[in-house]
């Protein structure tokens, strides 16, 4: 069995490969204007031929920067007459509240390419107004002539009956058989008019980019012998196949940042971690996600470029909590003496001052290189050597002497507001889904998650932090475990005990038999294959709902719905900290998650592989700073991959190994496991310190 | 005390952190659209002399800093020895609070080893509070006694223990009991999560370390505000206004006079004469104060959080007996209307001072309406409440948005089409944007929306638009945008524009459209780039008449 995992970035293409248990790891740069040479550079690199190959996983950042970038196609939307301006109108909130130069989302679709047609259903999917197919097929033949290549179809209430959406499809693409058509009712069947009609415009609106780059990519795995199962990596922490991913891009948007959480899910689950945070810190963001017995939250609230005017998208995605912390981040004194760092980061280019690219912004890394907790030489293998005098300079001049403090205390508060902006979104991230921190075991991983985890873990009581094996390069990894996942999600709105077992049963076969045809589609066994039903639940009156597993629809019905109810009211009282056991209840929406773990494991296995040390190299000793001012601790330098499995390093130690470093504080006890991960019991929490 | 620049900045940003956490709780596990759509909500902590340590981001602009009043009046009921843990005060006393009574603040004491340390403190819109009012724009009520329940400081939990009688009288005299007291157990779960945080951070920090970190963020707040005001040239700056009526004499305007004194780093704002208190529910307490400090928000720190020190530099002159500052029993049932049109006038008066800050007029009002009834099919009651946006003003350097909340309602959103069809017996056969609404100019006013409503059976609608007449103000040679409209389409083939009226009655085929006001341009609409014009008129948001006639460009083989 032969596995390749493939990450495009936005600076570099990852590639992880696994041959019959023996796993190899490459890094080249990402080529913008042609990212199939990026992948072809770092195949290359390994040496290894395609046609070897069984099972190609993919994941990558050209359907976010298609919007981002306002990259995408020609698009034109098609609205129920009336209903055109939707789409600009949106819900027209002002997040920034006080802001006078506040921008809403701009529309992915101009107004001039915003069509109507004639008809209407009600919220049952009634029919109140036929569809008007002579002014359907005039307006297909107009499009032709507006140079248009995509088209988002989003008709009132088409979540409850998708017929004219279907046939407005149909008839438009008979005219222009050229065109992206994408329908809102193929996307999500979910009610609200504005985030369907968002999801679905960013889904035409990135379409002919994407299929384009699938199919060159695909050209290049073909010419080169590839014949094995190529995946699409997609937010909702499964993969899809490529010919799905060109009919569905926007089920690609976070596929990156997605598959390192599914990779801390496998290995909260191997090491017996029922509550687990995944740590992911990079060069602009850090990111945390909260896992309960391996599982990952998802949601269907997202927005493309962020809250206060970005575009939303209501489909599925990894709940993830991103804030600008990275290695890379920027610290800033505004007039007041306050010291602040990121969001805005120095990037790859310039990047932080100690690279000497020229720049002269001081940023986290410089911090901890001056702080002795970087080793210069040994930064990316000795790729890149470090220079601590820019560093020294850049938080001199901008941190230090505007605020009268010591460089070393500039560098310590840098790595300590850091530290607490990581802190809080960790936390929230855990009780946001009523877990406490102290309960939980945190992974960390991405270049920068290792040497801060072990700070942040103290901040907020995590009694163990977990650094896995290759922790720099664990995103492309984490899509090599990734099941292949659907998630079929229908509004079906009735009071819980009252439900309509017939209605609620034609819903749930129609979403079995979605997922049958997926399966069947790509030649998956659907016998290997789960199926989980679950209920959006809430009390009668309120908006948001809680997912609940249910198994049969009596489990909604008179009778035998007791046990769901007493789930959400125990789910309820978990999250938001009361319940109303005697209030009624509604179902909105039915949902069925189909997954299929493939074939192979191979990642999988190669987690929980027994591991062998390389040679050792004799440890070092540095000057380190932790949390004192006065005088720096003398740390043990270790490498890492000359620790073989039941190593112990105590706190104060630096674990270096090629694309990552650990700082154990004082306290801190490492203990390497059988399967080669660095298993830490925080010593010293904050808790235990006292005041 | 000497506090270390980090400690300052940890200490900060787990208050603010706090605030967060506690709205986020509140508006997913809300009972009603006024908390979860509408974001009618504040949540913030404040310290034991009743001022705000931190407030959440994302409610209501309007709640500024306002929580601390009704925290006060309990601490002068009760002295600050008369609180224990497990206590739940419920407070909307309207003299104290100057809101109408929907607006319902439940705080909670938090304590530190038996020390009295904070308030963790929220208001929530509660969809009906019982009395005569039904939804928003009710004109009928003319004192507060007609508007429903009052609670002054009263201990909803002592110690721990229910007052089950102030839980029944809840229960029975509203119109939505479930709902309200399931807002009621989120405000309380809301607290609940605050007072963990803060214990958490006081086990951290000694507590002296603690209460010098909220002082030195309040004066750094103060100092950066103060630093904005002092950039505005110090002079006396005026502007005048009118809303529609108040509702009852309908003939009648109502004045509002804005007065801005700039000298060095204070702004004082006077409402010196504004119009006396009305016989209508078009008054507030505290309206006048909410307005000031939304205006000053937005011309000082815009975008940092929220807590007593950003509004030391603003000093208020509000004379008792206005519609802005009204004396008991005013009615004060739709307090807030008054106020967009408030906060664009002091915006206006410094629109020579500040002219690279200063856009135009945005649509200023409210923009709510209600329709309510009994279902034909079981005779439930049925509440139908929708906000709607409208355009901004063009701004000195940009367009301004349409289709956008007003000043005062920020992250408020507006009900989608499809729920309000599952939920209620209505069709709604357009929602769309405003063709020529905006005012023109060098950058022109944002577009008004229309929203059309049909009825499926017997239905009462209010309407509460305000600024039908005076219309939303151009700057510096801008044109002025459309004003707010509503027109009633009966079946009958009869048609009427509304003003301000409630409990209209209507039946099954009936329709109501209701058109929001755009922004007032920027400039002199002769010197807008004609590529801007162009395209506006390609995407039909401006016709080829506006085209020819205000921005004078002629329109080579159109049929206009």
């Amino acid at each position: 069995m032969h596995s390749v995992g493939v990450d495009i970035g936005g600076t570099f293409t990852d590639l992880v490969g696994i041959r019959d248990g023996i796993i190899y790891i490459e890094k080249a740069s990402t080529v913008v204007d042609d990212p199939t040479k990026g992948v072809a550079n770092c195949v290359e690199g390994v040496d290894i031929s395609l046609a070897d190959i069984d099972q190609f996983q993919h994941g990558s950042t050209i359907a976010i920067n298609t919007v981002l970038e306002r990259k995408g196609a020609v698009t034109a939307l098609v609205a129920t007459e009336g209903f055109r301006d939707v789409y600009a109108i949106g819900r027209s909130n002002r997040p920034e509240g006080f802001n006078l130069d506040f921008s809403r989302p701009q529309p992915l679709i101009q107004r001039e390419l915003s069509f109507e047609v004639p008809e209407r259903l009600n919220a049952g999917g009634e029919v109140l107004t036929a569809l008007d197919e002579a002014a359907t097929l005039a307006l297909g033949k107009k499009l032709n002539t507006l140079g248009v290549d995509a088209v988002a179809i989003c008709l009132l209430h088409s979540y409850a009956n998708p017929a004219h959406e279907i046939k407005v499809g149909e008839i438009i693409q008979s005219v222009c058989p050229d065109i992206f058509v994408t329908l809102s009712s193929s996307i999500l069947r979910e009610y609200r008019e504005y985030e369907r009609t968002s999801t679905t415009a960013l889904n035409a609106y990135v379409g002919p980019r994407v299929s384009n780059y699938l199919d060159r990519l695909d050209g290049y795995l073909t010419a080169g012998g590839f014949s094995g199962n190529k995946q699409i990596m997609r937010s909702n922490g499964g993969t899809m196949s490529m010919d799905q991913a060109r009919r569905q891009p926007v089920a690609m948007m976070e596929s990156g940042p997605v598959a390192g959480m599914i990779g801390a899910g496998h290995l909260a689950k191997l090491l017996g971690f029922d509550q687990c945070i995944g740590f992911d810190m990079g060069g602009t963001t850090a990111k945390s996600s909260m896992f309960r017995d391996g599982e990952a939250a998802v949601h269907e609230e997202y927005f493309i470029g962020g809250y206060a005017s970005g575009q939303p998208m209501q489909i599925p995605v990894v709940d993830i909590i991103e804030i600008g912390s990275g290695g890379g981040s920027i610290a800033w004194c505004d007039n007041q003496g306050s010291l602040h760092v990121g969001p805005q980061s120095s990037g790859a280019d310039p990047g932080p001052a100690c690279y000497g690219k020229g720049g002269e912004d001081p940023v986290i890394t410089d911090a901890d290189l001056i702080l002795g907790r970087l080793n210069a030489g040994r930064f990316l293998s000795g790729k890149m050597p470090l220079d601590p005098k820019l560093s020294e300079r850049a938080i001199k001049k901008v941190v230090a002497d505007p605020l009268g403090l010591s460089l070393i205390d500039a560098a310590l508060g840098i790595t300590k507001i850091a530290d607490t902006a990581m802190s809080l979104s960790v936390r929230a991230v855990s009780v946001a889904r009523g877990s406490d921190p102290r309960d939980c075991a945190m992974i960390a991983f991405g270049g920068a998650g290792p040497l801060h985890a072990l700070a942040i873990a103290r901040d907020i009581s995590i009694p163990t932090v977990v650094i896995p094996r290759f922790p720099g390069n664990f995103s492309a990894l984490g899509m090599l475990m990734a099941p292949w996942r659907q998630d079929l999600i229908q509004t079906f709105v009735a009071e819980l005990a009252h439900v309509n077992e017939d209605e609620a049963s034609v819903i749930m076969e129609g979403l079995r038999d979605l997922g049958l045809q997926q399966l069947v589609a790509e030649d998956l066994s659907p016998d290997e294959a789960s199926f989980m039903f679950a209920a959006d639940l809430r009390y009668v009156g309120q908006e948001y709902a809680i997912s609940v597993p249910f198994e049969s629809v009596k489990d909604l019905a008179d009778g035998g719905s007791q046990a769901i109810r007493s789930d959400f009211d125990e789910l309820h009282n978990v999250r938001y900290g009361h319940a109303a056991p005697s209030e009624r209840i509604q179902v909105a929406k039915i949902r069925l998650t189909v997954s299929l773990t493939r074939d192979g494991e191979a990642a999988m296995e190669w987690l929980s592989m027994p591991y062998e040390a390389e040679d050792p190299q004799p440890d070092g000793e540095r000057e380190v700073y932790f949390d004192s001012v006065e005088e720096p601790l003398s740390a043990r330098i270790v490498w890492r991959p000359g620790l073989s499995p039941g190593s112990k390093v105590a706190g104060p130690a630096v674990i270096e190994e090629p694309n990552s470093t650990t700082l154990l504080f004082p306290g801190d006890v490492a203990i390497v496991s059988e399967h080669g991960h660095l298993i830490v019991s925080v010593g010293n929490t904050l808790d235990e310190q006292g005041a | 005390m000497n506090i270390h620049p980090i400690t300052l900045e940890v200490v900060r940003n787990s208050f603010v952190a706090y605030s967060e956490e506690m709205a986020t709780a509140l508006c997913r596990s809300a009972h009603n659209m006024m908390i979860y759509e509408v974001r009618d909500f504040c949540c913030g902590l404040v310290d034991i002399n009743g001022e705000l340590i931190s407030q959440n981001s994302g409610g209501l602009p309007i709640f500024l800093a306002d929580l601390g009043v009704a925290v006060k009046d309990g601490i002068e009921r009760y002295g600050l020895d008369g609180f224990a843990p497990g206590d739940v005060i419920i407070m909307n006393h309207a003299e104290v609070c100057g809101q109408h009574l929907n607006n319902i603040v439940i705080y909670t004491p938090c304590f530190h080893e038996g020390e009295l340390i904070a308030f963790a403190a929220n208001r929530a819109h509660w969809v009906d509070i019982g009395g005569s009012r039904v939804g928003f724009g009710s004109y009928d009520s003319f004192e507060i006694f007609q508007e429903g329940l009052q609670f002054r400081s009263l201990k909803i939990y002592d110690a721990g223990v229910r007052n089950d009688a102030i839980w029944q009288i809840i229960f029975d005299n509203l119109r939505f009991p479930e709902s309200s007291l399931g807002d009621l157990r989120a405000q309380i779960a809301a607290c609940n999560i605050a007072e963990r945080r803060l214990g958490e951070l006081y086990q951290r920090y000694d507590p002296a370390t603690i209460s010098a970190c909220i002082s030195k963020v309040w004066e750094q707040s103060e100092a950066a505000a103060r630093e904005v005001v002092t950039e505005i040239p110090d002079g006396v700056y005026e502007a005048e206004g009118c809303l529609d009526n108040d509702g009852v004499v309908i003939e009648k305007p109502l004045v509002i006079k804005v007065k801005v004194t700039i000298k060095g780093s204070n702004m004082t704002i006077d409402y010196t004469g504004t119009n006396p208190q009305v016989r209508s529910p078009l008054n507030s307490g505290s309206g006048g104060s909410a307005a000031a400090r939304i205006a000053f928000k937005a011309l000082t720190l815009p975008n940092a959080p929220v807590n007593e020190g950003c509004f030391r530099p603003l000093e208020l002159i509000s004379p008792p007996g206005t519609i802005l500052n009204a004396k008991p029993p005013a009615a004060i049932g739709l307090w807030s209307v008054a106020l967009p049109t408030v906060i664009d006038l002091i915006l206006k008066s410094l629109a020579t001072a500040l002219p690279d800050r200063i856009p135009a007029a945005h649509k200023g009002d409210m923009g709510g309406c209600s329709f309510y009834g009994y279902r034909k099919e079981d005779g439930s009651r049925f509440l139908l409440m929708n906000i709607m946006g409208g355009g901004w003003g063009g701004r000195p350097a940009g367009d301004g948005e349409s289709a956008s909340m007003s000043i005062c309602q920020g992250d408020v959103r507006n009900a989608p089409v499809e729920v309000q069809e599952m939920n209620y017996p209505v069709v709604i056969t357009c929602h769309r944007l405003r063709t020529d609404s905006g005012g023109s100019g060098e950058y022109a006013g944002g577009l008004g929306v229309e929203i059309r409503y049909r009825c499926l059976q017997d239905t009462a609608v209010n309407v509460n638009f305000d600024r039908t007449v005076d219309a939303p103000w151009g700057l510096h040679g801008g044109l002025p945008g459309a004003v707010n409209e509503a027109v009633i389409y009966r079946i009958d083939g009869s048609e009427e524009r509304v003003l301000k009226q409630t409990n209209i009655q209507l039946i099954a085929g009936d329709e109501v459209s209701f058109f929001t006001g755009g922004g007032g341009g920027y400039g002199d609409p002769k010197n807008r780039n004609e590529a801007a014009i162009m395209k506006d008129f390609n995407n039909g948001l401006i016709s080829a008449k506006v085209v020819e006639s205000e921005y004078g460009l002629e329109l080579v083989g159109s049929t206009a």
